[in-house]
């Protein structure tokens, strides 16, 4: 893709991170060996079922995890510099200054006792980016009118608002600090759907208009096709395809990438009968060896059961699997 | 609002109502008969007698004496002690509940606040020596049988170490040629208090409307300076060492009432804490990358202390109940001890008195709570 550049460095670049969480059964791995590269202006949508992840490597990114969880490898460059190994303090001004977080349980995000416009200016004065508290209203002002709400929302309690206006306040608060890149945790989940279609546009045109760079976290693959430029699926905490949107919906190589699809419902797309994948994700303390979909897969064979496969790459993108579909297969099964 | 405040108004005599009436009917049903007992008390003059018979209707039957009571109560009018003849009932305790009232509300304040930073410290850092050690301490301290612990208290740090008066509300000895009473010195003290509180209030909501940002610390130094300036004030009364006397012993009472409650306080903080700590607005605030105390303070932990404050409102009634077993033992002369007193002298207009106050205290208490809520929780509205 043209001359390689200083621009055209991914602004976030994650290699080979594994975490696993300590319990009384023994370690769980939530996220194995997951590697990608976030563009500049990029957008990077992550699916998968519940308990597949997701969530687990967007709070790795923010390194917010619980007191059992544990990093055992990896490495997150944000700009060149690796946030695995910073302490505590120094992580503190890449919260949010650099990286930011749109909540997946956006309704419980916003903190019951203080003003919304508070919560927002508080973000601003731990990172200084205003001088002055005139300053920090003034930017807390023009983020509500970015995100579409009433400046003088800012003086309400959260309980007073809508689920829709608390999703706005809560994507406004994420936008404070200009940060580079923004997680969006199933961010509208809990919308119905008509708010759920406005906010996604809204956000994908902030999204555009800041030049940030985003991931965007869902469950929903039709929502994810319509945001993203790129978009991965992960299986059992690990990623197990990754391409531009368009190429891996169109003909997915990867047999899971094809069964999500195809439980989908499309309102664009031919009519096809809606199927159900048999079985349940693997227990992640206990994964069955070799690719861990192999005991729903249809193509399965001994070598699936054996070993987890490596990438087969075509193009700019890629899929972990030992029997890739071909551009046909995915769509006929 | 002020809808809700006339209601618990309202509610408040209602209580107070059957306040009166128990404390009536108790006392009636006491070995020893109200009337006869008046009448035989040698103090009181005969022609005096008559008079106090007539105006609490003692010649009349129970139900009249009732009402006689209840009107009497109700106009303010609590009788004439009978060990403090011939001073007023009213009188006496007018001298006495502020002295309770301080002791006690300075008592639940400084165990409210070291339960709670206890609390949020111990819940923020599970399974440290910290939490182990309050969590014990507190717990035994919590349990042990009052009266002995206090007469320890007063045993090593007045008696032993010699730090702190026995016990009682001053010390003759400097107040001997003092021109000014007690009860005149107290009072200024608590008005300092009072003006202290609101001067430091005002500072910090000052603050708060001029915004955080650039204020800083600004607020705590001019509050400080505030701080500062009260006792050179004193100072210059000439009356200061008399005020320091009475701090001076208010020192043991409190620190072993705080010892004794704080645990309360601090074990419900940690559980409340425990349950913030898990919300997604404190998760929120970490990510924000707000600092660790900021995180824990502003939002775990002030969300944290709205079910504490419930509780508040029983430790604040512990406390007067509490005040006769403390008041006793520490010789400090508060409405527990007066009841203590009276009860003991058959004082029997006193006990009412002294048992219809601290009814009265612990309503005043609950409605000052609730209303605190209202600050406290913006989700909360009363109609």
């Amino acid at each position: 893709m043209g001359m390689p550049t200083a621009d055209s460095q991914p602004i976030l670049k994650v290699v080979d991170l594994s975490l696993s969480y300590l319990t009384r059964q023994g370690p769980v791995h939530a996220v194995q060996s997951v590697s990608f590269d976030l563009g500049r202006g990029q957008s990077l949508g992550l699916v998968g079922e519940s308990g597949c992840g997701k969530t687990s490597v967007a709070n790795c990114l923010m390194r917010l995890l619980p007191d059992n969880g544990r990093l055992t490898s990896g490495q997150i460059l944000l700009d060149g510099q690796d946030l695995v190994p910073l302490s505590e303090e120094e992580m503190r001004h890449f919260r949010w200054g650099r990286m930011a977080m749109v909540f997946q349980a956006a309704m419980n995000a916003l903190d019951p006792v203080y003003r919304v416009g508070e919560q927002v200016m508080e973000a601003i004065e731990a990172h200084g980016v205003e001088g002055t508290t005139a300053g920090a209203r003034e930017r807390v002002a023009r983020l509500f009118r970015m995100v579409g709400l009433d400046p003088q929302l800012m003086e309400r309690y959260p309980h007073e608002f809508s689920g829709g206006m608390r999703q706005r306040a809560v994507i406004a608060m994420a936008l404070a600090c200009d940060p580079a890149v923004i997680i969006a945790d199933e961010p509208t989940t809990a919308l119905d759907v008509i708010v759920q279609d406005r906010l996604l546009r809204e956000l994908k045109g902030v999204q555009r208009e800041l030049n940030m760079s985003m991931i965007y976290i869902s469950h929903d693959i039709g929502v994810v096709a319509e945001v993203t430029d790129r978009i991965g699926v992960m299986y059992a905490g690990r990623l197990v395809e990754l391409g531009d949107t368009a190429d891996v919906f169109g003909a997915p190589m990867h047999p899971y990438t094809a069964a999500l699809m195809s439980s989908f419902p499309s309102i664009s797309g031919e009519k096809h009968g809606l199927e159900t994948l048999p079985g349940e994700p693997p227990n992640l303390a206990n994964p069955p060896a070799g690719c861990p979909f192999h005991p729903r897969c249809a193509y399965a064979t001994e070598e699936c059961r054996r070993e987890f496969p490596s990438q087969v790459r075509r193009g700019s993108r890629w899929a972990a699997c030992w029997h890739p579909l071909t551009d046909m297969a995915g769509a006929g099964k | 609002m002020t809808n809700y405040l006339i209601r618990r108004v309202g509610q408040m005599v209602l209580t107070l109502f059957l306040i009166v009436t128990l404390t009536f009917f108790l006392v009636q049903a006491q070995p020893g008969d109200y009337a006869t007992f008046y009448s035989l008390n040698p103090d009181i003059p005969a022609e005096a007698r008559e008079q106090i018979k007539a105006s609490f209707g003692l010649d009349k039957p129970l139900w009249q004496q009732y009402l006689v009571h209840m009107k009497n109560t109700f106009t303010g009018n609590f009788g004439i002690s009978f060990g403090h003849y011939p001073r007023p009932v009213l009188e006496v305790l007018a001298e006495r509940l502020p002295r309770t009232v301080v002791l006690f509300l300075s008592a639940t304040a400084v165990s409210f606040y070291v339960g709670f930073f206890l609390g949020k410290a111990i819940a923020w850092r599970r399974g440290g020596v910290l939490e182990y050690a309050a969590t014990i301490s507190g717990a035994t301290l919590f349990t042990a049988f009052t009266p002995a612990f206090a007469l320890m208290m007063i045993w090593i740090f007045a008696f032993k170490l010699g730090w702190l008066p026995v016990g009682k509300f001053l010390d003759p000895l400097i107040w001997r040629g003092a021109e000014v009473s007690a009860n005149h010195v107290f009072s200024y003290m608590l008005a300092t208090a009072a003006v202290f509180i609101v001067f430091a209030f005002l500072t910090l909501l000052a603050a708060r409307k001029l915004g955080r940002l650039g204020a800083g610390r600004t607020p705590f130094l001019v509050i400080a300076a505030g701080a500062a300036v009260v006792p050179m004030a004193w100072a210059f009364t000439g009356v200061g060492y008399l005020a320091l006397d009475i701090l001076r012993h208010m020192i043991l009472p409190i620190a072993t009432l705080t010892l004794i409650s704080f645990a309360g306080t601090m074990l419900l903080t940690r559980n409340s804490m425990l349950e913030t700590m898990r919300e997604d607005y404190v998760m929120a605030a970490r990510a924000k990358g707000l600092p660790e105390k900021v995180v824990r303070d502003r939002h775990a932990a002030r969300n944290a202390l709205l079910p504490v404050i419930t509780s508040l409102v029983y430790s604040l009634i512990f406390a007067i109940d509490g005040s006769v077993i403390i008041e006793a033992v520490f010789s400090w002369p508060g409405t527990g001890m007066t009841l203590l007193e009276a009860v003991r002298s058959e004082d029997l207009p006193l006990v009412m008195g002294s048992i219809v106050f601290i009814g009265l205290f612990s309503l005043l208490a609950h409605v000052i709570v609730d209303v605190l809520y209202v600050y406290l929780d913006p989700r909360i509205r009363y109609q």
